[in-house]
């Protein structure tokens, strides 16, 4: 059995040769024993390029989790309006919604929201509004975010809902989250099982914790 | 890269793809930087009346779209000492004038400008004196090395990379190494590369390959002299052991993607700037997962 360092450094090297394929200016960097890619990413649209942002990919919690990438070609001001944070860490979405997809990978996260945060910062450069839209700063974000997936609104019933999706089974007479008082089974069952196939419990409880920072 | 694009043909149209007009909205706001920092000097030194002027790759002509600045020389007289009796407190007393406006980044030799937002500025400001009267050779302080303070001629090293007849190599080359985020300071990177290319008749694809061959099979740094003060400056430590290394496997790296896919594998598709923003509209309505930015 190979130990976890020859697997981690499989893994690694597994994951270089994707992201370079895809990617060839973003260079693996082993920096205190930490990995991370550097570089510059380009946005190409119709097999041309239009912009390229410089950028720093480092893994906190390892290389399956999300990454946390910054800018570091001290263009995007660190400011939440531009959603950064200071220090040049970019904040491409609700990190809940990404982990929803069923597909997340470092290339599918690059190619989806770090794609679309870059070609929103070109656009607001250009006085142009932000091409989806974006979601409030801090719990108001959290709160429209999940209240979209969910389908509900309203901080307390959000909540119940995630406690609900936070554990592996939910009883037909527990009270039903939307706060009607009816016992689930005669009133959002379906809706509750619906999200459950949706929802991960562990993402429903990360969101939960998410939202408990700012409580 | 089209099929009938010879490889010169398409070094050429990424250089062409890399200029910055004068009149360009860069170069535009730069100018208008370059005033303010130029105000806030004078106005901080009004009895010993610097001198400033451009040094770097803007006097140089290697700047490049994706990695411009502008460097400014602050050399006071050398036998006035309003800004500062050491060429320490001339550093210090200069990055104290310009945080009254600015976010100062103290680097080695320069002062790098960003706002509160530490949005760059792309302007490196280089105090300094004079060594005498004429105004050509001048004395910076160093805040990292051994040695406090170093002798130079921004004539000399405007003239000596300018003339080297290397413009498109040093732009293509300082090209691959920003977008490869590599650590390598500029200045000595360019000086590496006049050497490599001494004497070389090399077309321009192969004055790269020459110059990715030696940093892939060099074991040890290839030692480079600043031409302005060749026995005074130990420049070393700017090309150290732990940059050389990365320059070469970044080098090797370079030469395989080459040999395996050609030169848009190097340098990617040739940027355009025209219709850019309908461009961008256009890639964003493709997009298929919508995603929206928050920040916690």
């Amino acid at each position: 059995m190979r130990n976890s360092q020859e697997a981690i450094s499989a893994d690694l090297r597994e994951l270089e040769r994707t992201i370079r394929e895809r990617y060839p200016d973003l260079r693996l960097v082993i920096e205190n024993g930490r990995p991370a890619f550097r570089g510059s990413f380009p946005i190409v649209h119709d097999s041309h390029e239009l912009d390229r942002f410089l950028v720093d990919i480092s893994f906190p919690e390892g290389i399956k989790r999300l990454p946390i990438i910054r800018e570091i070609g001290g263009r995007i001001p660190r400011t939440t309006a531009r959603h950064t944070f200071v220090g040049g860490g970019i904040c491409t979405e609700v990190p809940e919604l990404t982990l929803l997809r069923e597909d997340y990978s470092l290339l599918s996260y690059l190619g989806g929201p770090v794609r679309n945060y870059f070609i929103g910062q070109s656009l607001v450069e250009q006085g142009k509004p932000w091409p989806f839209g974006e979601w409030d700063h801090g719990k108001e974000g959290l709160l429209q975010a999940y209240g979209d997936v969910l389908g509900v609104t309203g901080e307390l019933v959000i909540r119940r809902y995630l406690d609900y999706l936070g554990h592996k089974k939910v009883k037909g007479h527990w009270l039903c989250p939307c706060g009607s008082g009816n016992q689930i089974r005669q009133c959002h069952l379906a809706i509750v099982r619906r999200l459950q196939e949706v929802v991960p419990p562990r993402i429903a409880r990360q969101a939960l914790e998410r939202l408990n920072k700012y409580s | 890269m089209s099929k009938t694009m010879t490889d010169m043909e398409y070094l050429k149209e990424i250089l062409e793809s890399q200029n910055l007009a004068d009149d360009s909205a860069e170069l535009k706001r730069l100018m208008e930087q370059r005033k303010d920092v130029e105000r806030i000097l004078r106005d901080a030194f009004p009895d010993c009346s610097p001198t400033i002027r451009y040094g770097g790759s803007k006097a140089k002509g290697t700047l490049i779209k994706e990695a411009y600045d502008l460097d400014l020389a602050c050399y006071f007289p050398h036998d006035d000492e309003t800004a500062g009796s050491s060429l320490e407190d001339i550093y210090n007393n200069v990055a104290k004038a310009l945080e009254k406006e600015y976010s100062v980044l103290r680097k080695r030799s320069a002062l790098r400008l960003r706002d509160k937002d530490e949005v760059d500025f792309r302007i490196d400001v280089v105090p300094g004196r004079f060594t005498d009267d004429k105004k050509q050779d001048c004395y910076l302080h160093q805040e990292a090395g051994d040695k406090k303070w170093l002798k130079t001629n921004l004539d000399v090293h405007i003239t000596h990379v300018r003339d080297s007849e290397r413009l498109d190599a040093i732009r293509l080359l300082k090209l691959w190494k920003t977008r490869k985020a590599l650590g390598v300071k500029q200045f000595a990177f360019e000086l590496l590369i006049i050497k490599l290319l001494e004497g070389s008749r090399k077309s321009l694809p192969d004055q790269l390959k020459h110059v990715w061959t030696e940093l892939r099979d060099r074991d040890e740094p290839v030692p480079v002299e600043d031409p302005a003060n060749p026995a005074g400056n130990d420049l070393a430590d700017l090309l150290n052991t732990q940059v050389w290394s990365e320059l070469s496997s970044v080098a090797a790296d370079t030469l395989l993607t080459l040999d395996a896919n050609g030169w848009e594998a190097v340098f990617g598709k040739v940027p355009t700037d025209s219709g850019k923003t309908a461009s961008l509209l256009a890639a964003a309505a493709s997009v298929s997962v919508r995603t929206k930015p928050w920040c916690g």
